[in-house]
């Protein structure tokens, strides 16, 4: 098809991708070659030393990036697995049927700082009602200050905020199930079990490999929590790939290294995302 | 292998409705042991309504099912001990095709050598004896659609194969060769099969038992040549056969033949006692033939037009204002315009209300 104005109603689409997308990434790049910092600030040009000082000489972001690979493996498996649990729940006719899917979704529609603010009161050591509580058996857990137990309160903040979005995106896949296969083990005398096994999650398989995958994705993104729980704290046990970037970047002011730093973290969610989505895909499908 | 004993069944959606509309209206069957049968109809004629209250999928409104003679109008599908086939092929994605045929019988706890002994057996029937241990998944439509029909054959004492449209997804040689196959299996294991189909070939080339539905109503029920040579009433004759029978308004004239555009017809029929004037007389047109030497049922049409379909023509031609469909040999001759057509009384069907008298 020939459409002379083709370009002219694309432009709009076009412009907005190269503004908030495309030019920001080359900009990224150009910047990580630069020596931008609060002293010097401008665009100069010092080739890869900021790449070089990455890999050579700077062990907190590696540990931040394992650290942040465990956290969101770890809360997306939980969220998969309870979110699994729940929207199996509710898609049975059980009573209250309505009103536990739209309750399952409360935590999804509050704002994440605000509840992560609401769930650090909760954990507050000496004053939170979660100690006060534990009291009664005469433990009282560091939840923000031990460096093992704060990892897991971020996780806990997370698997509550974020499981209801697994549930709907599981919740839907159930919903659209064709009936007649249930029928049939039904028919072939399978117990709950086996209907489980051989028939939900295999015919769950692709909408699950999607929602651990966008689950996945956004999980690598976690900030806000871990800055209103823990400020990456104590310590940097609980500092992720986002948050160290953010502190050389916005508070430490090295534009330079931190753009080298997010380009270095781009390409490695690509490449390791690609390949997780791959490998779910021959456990799940097995092709 | 079971008798099906469907007695007074009715069945309504809306059942609390002071005026409940009827997807079912209360009829009595019964289905022999190792029979065929077909249930034939067009769309939303009550025809899987009537599969489900078999398998147990839906509860009947009113009336009981009996399998043997035993009540089991109130117990789960699960419990009634059936197999059924669904239009698309069910099949369990990640298990092996040995696998999916030896699910019903592990279910049930049978022993190795016993689910061994069945599956090759069955296997061997189908031709999937080559495939047992591929993935199951790996497998073209109709190969599937035989695996779901032999999880239902493993099991040696099903009541009965249920099968709603098997063959939709089916190429048109493979459903020759599938049909041919489930007649096989039926004079080999004895299972009572029941097949839901809107296509009358299917039906009549599977069955030796074809129940025609229409809203709800079972109209008749008869062999393959039964309905199409006495169809019970218009609707029979009009939805069986290609093309359909031909129908015409007609007067009485005497106690044996009626009139049509003032050409009198005689029939078998005794047509004494008639109380409405609503007279029809059906004649299939396989048995019009063009007139050698007969000398009476013979009528003076005009043809319009002649349709060589392949193994057959067909003459479409006009007596007034009826129209006339006639299947004639290739061979056959149509030697102008205006012919006399013979009508045997023998074949003719008269209908009173659109019911066969």
């Amino acid at each position: 098809m020939n459409f002379k104005h083709k370009y002219f109603f694309l432009f709009p689409g076009l412009f907005v991708l190269i503004g908030i997308l495309i030019f920001p990434i080359i900009f990224v790049v150009r910047l990580s070659l630069s020596g931008w910092n609060s002293y010097n600030p401008g665009l100069d040009y010092i080739g890869l030393e900021n790449y070089i000082r990455l890999f050579t000489d700077d062990p907190r972001f590696w540990e931040s990036f394992f650290r942040l690979s465990f956290l969101s493996v770890t809360t997306v498996i939980l969220q998969y697995v309870i979110g699994f649990a729940l929207a199996h729940m509710v898609w049975k006719d059980i009573k209250f049927k309505r009103f536990f899917r739209v309750l399952f979704l409360v935590p999804m529609m509050t704002t994440p700082v605000i509840m992560t603010v609401i769930w650090r009161t909760f954990f507050h050591e000496s004053l939170g009602p979660v100690n006060d509580m534990l009291s009664i058996f005469g433990v009282a857990p560091k939840w923000l200050t031990d460096p093992v137990i704060a990892k897991f309160t971020v996780i806990i903040v997370e698997v509550w905020q974020w499981t209801p979005f697994m549930f709907l995106l599981l919740l839907a896949g159930l919903l659209s199930l064709p009936k007649e296969p249930f029928l049939a083990a039904a028919i072939d005398g399978a117990s709950p079990v086996r209907k489980f096994i051989y028939v939900t999650f295999p015919l769950m398989a692709p909408i699950s490999i999607g929602a651990i995958i966008i689950r996945l994705i956004e999980a690598s993104k976690i900030m806000d929590t871990v800055y209103v729980l823990t400020s990456g704290g104590p310590g940097t046990s609980t500092e992720t790939s986002s948050f160290y970037i953010f502190i050389k970047g916005l508070r430490e002011f090295q534009m330079g290294y931190a753009a080298s730093m997010s380009f270095t973290y781009l390409i490695i969610m690509i490449i390791s995302l690609t390949i997780i989505a791959k490998v779910l895909t021959k456990l799940l499908l097995k092709e | 292998m079971a008798k099906i004993d469907l007695s007074n069944i009715s069945h309504s959606y809306n059942p609390n409705d002071p005026n409940p509309v009827y997807a079912l209206n209360p009829f009595s069957m019964t289905w022999e042991n190792g029979n065929r049968y077909a249930i034939l109809g067009p769309s939303g004629c009550g025809k899987t309504t009537m599969l489900n209250i078999v398998s147990g999928l839906v509860r009947p409104s009113a009336g009981r099912i009996l399998f043997d003679d035993k009540d089991v109008t109130d117990l789960k599908t699960e419990d009634r001990n059936i197999a059924q086939v669904f239009q698309f092929p069910v099949i369990y994605n990640t298990m092996t095709v040995y696998e999916n045929l030896a699910f019903p019988l592990k279910c049930r706890d049978f022993s190795k050598s016993k689910t061994d002994e069945r599956v090759n057996s069955v296997a061997e029937t189908l031709n999937l004896k080559s495939f047992l241990n591929s993935p199951a998944r790996k497998l073209t439509a109709d190969q599937k659609q035989l695996i779901s029909l032999g999880r239902g054959l493993v099991r040696e004492d099903v009541a009965a194969v249920l099968m709603d449209e098997p063959l939709t997804v089916i190429d048109p040689d493979l459903k020759f060769r599938l049909r041919r196959n489930l007649k096989e299996i039926n004079e080999q294991y004895k299972t009572t099969l029941v097949y839901v189909t809107h296509d009358q070939n299917e039906a009549m080339t599977f069955a030796d038992n074809i129940i025609v539905m229409s809203e709800g109503e079972v109209v008749q029920t008869g062999s393959p040549k039964e309905l199409f040579e006495r169809p019970n009433t218009t609707f029979v004759g009009y939805f069986i056969g290609s093309p359909a029978m031909n129908l015409f308004e007609s007067e009485i004239s005497s106690n044996d033949s009626v009139k049509i555009n003032n050409t009198l017809i005689k029939t078998h029929t005794n047509l004494s006692n008639l109380k409405t004037k609503n007279i029809k007389l059906g004649i299939r047109s396989e048995f019009i033939k063009i007139a050698q030497n007969q000398n009476e049922n013979l009528i003076d049409v005009n043809v319009q037009k002649v349709e060589d379909l392949g193994n057959y023509k067909l003459i479409t031609a006009k007596m007034g204002d009826f129209t006339i469909k006639s299947k004639v040999t290739r061979e056959t001759e149509i030697p102008n315009q205006n012919v006399k057509l013979h009508i045997p009384a023998e074949k003719c069907c008269v209908y009173e209300d659109n019911k066969l008298i």
